[in-house]
C-alpha cells in the first residue's frame, strides 16, 4: 500500500486512518449477509410485484415523488424491473454472477425506493444501505456458486480478503441507527419520560388483553409507572447496543442484547424486514479474519465427532480450523493464545457459531463467572 | 481400513466439497489476488477516503434534519411518537357544498386514491406512525394528488380536511388542511 504525500502534521492520523480504509480484511461476514439479505429483498419487493400483478403500481394511488425529474418507467418496464430484482436477489443469494447480480438488486431497489416519499420506511433505508455496502463489496469470493465454478474449472480461489472500508462503513451505519433511534427518545421528553411507550401500549390495550399474555402481564404492560422506568430501559439499550458493538469487551453482550430487542421488537410491531435484516446485519461485528482458532479434537470419539460435524456445518464465519488430535479432551486455541479445553472448549466453539450463540454466550459468562471465583486456570489463559 | 482413517477421510472428503463454495481456508499463496492494480493508487486512496467521508457526513446530517423535517428520511427515528389522529376530508364543489370522501364521487373512490401511509380512511382515529407533523405533510400532499388527477370529477374545486390530532398525552388540536384550486375542466 503506499500512502499519499500530505503535511507532517496530519500525516499521522491520515496515514492511519487510510491505512483502515486500506487494510485487507475478510468478507467473510458480508458474505454471509448477502446469502441472507436476497430472501429478504424478496420480502420486500413482495407487495410492489402483488400489486403489479393485479395491475396496480405505485403511481395508481397517491405517491409523491423526491424530485420532479426523476425517471417514471413505462408501466410494463416498471413492472419487468420488478421482477428483474427479484431474480437478481435469488442470484445474489446463490453467489451467481454475484458482483452483476449484487449491482442490479441494489439498483432495482433503490430505484424504487426512491420513486415516492411514501415508500420510505426506516427498515427500507437500511436496506438500501446494506445492499449498497454489498454492491461495492467483493462479497462473491467465498460462500458462492462462483467460488463452486473456479474450483470445479480447477482455477485456485480468489483472495477473499479486500480492502475493509466498505466494512467499516457499514458498521458506522448499522451503530449510527440504533444511536440515532436512542438518541432521539433521549431528547424527547415525553420519550423519556414513559409517556410515549404507554399511551401505545394503552392503546393496543384491547389487543393484548386478547392475546394469551395472563391477566397480570398486561396490566404490567399498561401501568404507567412500569413505562417511567421501562423507556429508560430501551433508550439505554439502544445507545447500549450503538456503543458497545464497537469495543471487543462489551460486543456480545451489545450483539446478545441487541438479538433480544430484535425479537421484542418482531413480537411486538409490523416493522417489515427490520427485525430479519438487524439480526442478520450483526454478523458484520465479527472479527474479519478467518480460521484464526485451532479446534483440536480426536475424531474417533462420538462426542467430538458430532462436534466436528456441528463446526463444520455452522461454521458459517470461518472462526475454526480444526485440526485432528490424537486423544484428549476438545482443545480450543483462541487467536490470542488462550487455551479452552474439554467442556469450557465446547462452550466457546458454540459461543462462536451464529446460530448457537445466543445461546451460548450466556453459558460462557457464567463460566467464565465461576472460573474467576475459583481461579481455574484453563478459562483465564494461563496455560498459554 | 482402520476406523479412525475412515473418519479422517470422510471428513477431509466434505472439506473438499464445502472448500469449493469457500470455506475461508485458503492460505494466501493458494489464492488469486483479485485486484486490478498490486498497489494503492493515490486516487484509489483518496477516492475511498472521499467516499467514506461523505458516506459519514450525509448520515449526520440526515440524523441531524430529523430534528427538524417533517419527513425523517435516514433519520431513524424509530417509534417516535404515540400521537393519533383522524381527519373529516371533504370535497367542496363549485357550489360551495361540502361532500365527504368517504362517498364515492365520478367513479372515483378515496380508499383506491390513497392507499398508503394510513391515509385509506383517514376519519377513524389512526395512529401517526411517523409522527403528527410526518401525518400531516403526508395528508396535505395527498390531497393535493386527488385533486390533480381525479379528471373525470367537474365539480370539485378543492378538497380540503380538518384534522384532529392528539400530539402524545396532550390535549386535541385541530388544523385545516386544503389542496390549491383545482383547474376547471378544459
Amino acid at each position: 500500500m503506499t500512502t499519499l504525500d500530505v503535511a507532517p502534521g496530519r500525516a499521522g492520523l491520515l496515514a492511519r486512518v487510510d491505512e483502515l480504509l486500506g487494510r485487507r480484511v475478510s468478507m467473510r461476514s458480508l458474505a454471509l449477509l448477502r446469502i441472507v439479505a436476497g430472501p429478504l429483498v424478496l420480502l420486500h419487493l413482495r407487495p410492489f410485484v402483488v400489486d403489479a400483478a393485479h395491475g396496480r403500481i405505485y403511481r395508481d394511488a397517491f405517491y409523491q415523488p423526491y424530485v420532479s425529474w426523476y425517471p417514471d418507467l413505462p408501466r410494463s418496464l416498471y413492472i419487468a424491473l420488478l421482477w428483474i430484482g427479484a431474480a437478481a436477489a435469488i442470484a445474489m443469494s446463490a453467489g451467481l454472477w454475484t458482483r452483476l447480480t449484487t449491482v442490479t438488486t441494489f439498483a432495482v431497489v433503490a430505484y424504487n425506493f426512491f420513486l415516492s416519499t411514501t415508500h420510505f420506511h426506516n427498515n427500507r433505508a437500511y436496506l438500501f444501505i446494506v445492499l449498497a455496502v454489498l454492491a461495492v463489496a467483493p462479497c462473491g469470493r467465498e460462500l458462492s456458486i462462483d467460488a463452486w465454478a473456479r474450483s470445479r474449472r480447477g482455477l485456485p480461489p480468489l483472495d477473499p480478503t479486500a480492502p475493509g472500508w466498505p466494512l467499516w462503513l457499514l458498521r458506522f451505519e448499522a451503530s449510527a441507527i440504533y444511536g440515532a433511534s436512542g438518541l432521539s427518545k433521549l431528547l424527547d421528553p415525553d420519550w423519556f419520560g414513559g409517556a410515549v411507550s404507554w399511551d401505545r401500549l394503552v392503546q393496543s390495550k384491547d389487543k393484548l388483553t386478547a392475546t394469551p399474555l395472563p391477566g397480570w402481564v398486561v396490566s404490567a404492560l399498561t401501568d404507567r409507572t412500569v413505562h417511567v422506568y421501562a423507556a429508560k430501559l430501551v433508550v439505554l439499550t439502544e445507545l447500549f447496543i450503538a456503543i458497545g458493538l464497537w469495543w471487543r469487551g462489551t460486543r456480545y453482550v451489545a450483539v446478545w442484547v441487541a438479538v433480544c430487542f430484535h425479537l421484542s421488537i418482531e413480537a411486538s410491531a409490523d416493522v417489515e424486514v427490520f427485525s430479519y435484516l438487524a439480526i442478520a446485519a450483526l454478523v458484520i461485528w465479527a472479527v474479519p479474519s478467518t480460521r484464526d482458532r485451532m479446534l483440536g479434537m480426536d475424531l474417533s470419539a462420538a462426542g467430538q465427532r458430532w462436534l466436528a460435524t456441528t463446526v463444520r456445518r455452522l461454521d458459517w464465519l470461518a472462526r475454526f480450523r480444526v485440526e485432528e488430535t490424537r486423544s484428549g479432551p476438545v482443545r480450543v486455541v483462541d487467536r490470542d493464545g488462550r487455551v479452552f479445553r474439554g467442556g469450557p472448549a465446547v462452550v466457546f466453539v458454540l459461543s462462536r457459531l451464529p446460530l448457537t450463540a445466543w445461546f451460548t454466550l450466556p453459558v460462557l459468562l457464567l463460566l467464565r463467572a465461576a472460573a474467576t471465583r475459583r481461579e481455574r486456570p484453563s478459562l483465564r489463559g494461563q496455560d498459554r | 481400513m482402520s476406523k479412525e482413517s475412515f473418519l479422517t477421510r470422510k471428513a477431509a472428503v466434505k472439506t473438499v466439497k464445502w472448500h469449493q463454495f469457500g470455506d475461508g481456508s485458503a492460505e494466501a499463496s493458494d489464492v488469486v489476488p483479485c485486484d486490478r492494480l498490486p498497489v494503492d493508487t493515490r486516487a484509489r486512496i483518496v477516492g475511498r477516503r472521499a467516499a467514506v467521508a461523505v458516506v459519514v457526513l450525509a448520515q449526520l446530517l440526515l440524523i441531524a434534519r430529523g430534528y427538524w423535517s417533517d419527513h425523517k428520511q435516514f433519520a431513524f427515528q424509530m417509534f417516535p411518537e404515540s400521537s393519533t389522529w383522524r381527519a373529516d376530508v371533504v370535497r367542496v364543489t363549485d357550489g360551495d357544498q361540502r361532500v365527504p370522501v368517504s362517498e364515492p364521487w365520478s367513479g372515483y373512490r378515496w380508499e383506491d386514491l390513497v392507499t398508503s401511509r394510513g391515509l385509506q380512511t383517514p376519519w377513524v382515529r389512526h395512529h401517526a406512525d411517523a409522527g403528527v407533523d410526518n401525518q400531516l405533510a403526508f395528508l396535505t400532499a395527498a390531497l393535493q394528488w386527488v385533486a390533480d388527477h381525479t379528471p373525470r370529477d367537474h365539480e370539485t374545486r378543492y378538497l380540503e380536511a380538518t384534522v384532529t390530532y392528539w400530539h402524545n398525552l396532550d390535549a386535541p388540536k385541530t388544523v385545516v388542511l386544503r389542496s390549491h384550486d383545482r383547474i376547471g375542466p378544459p
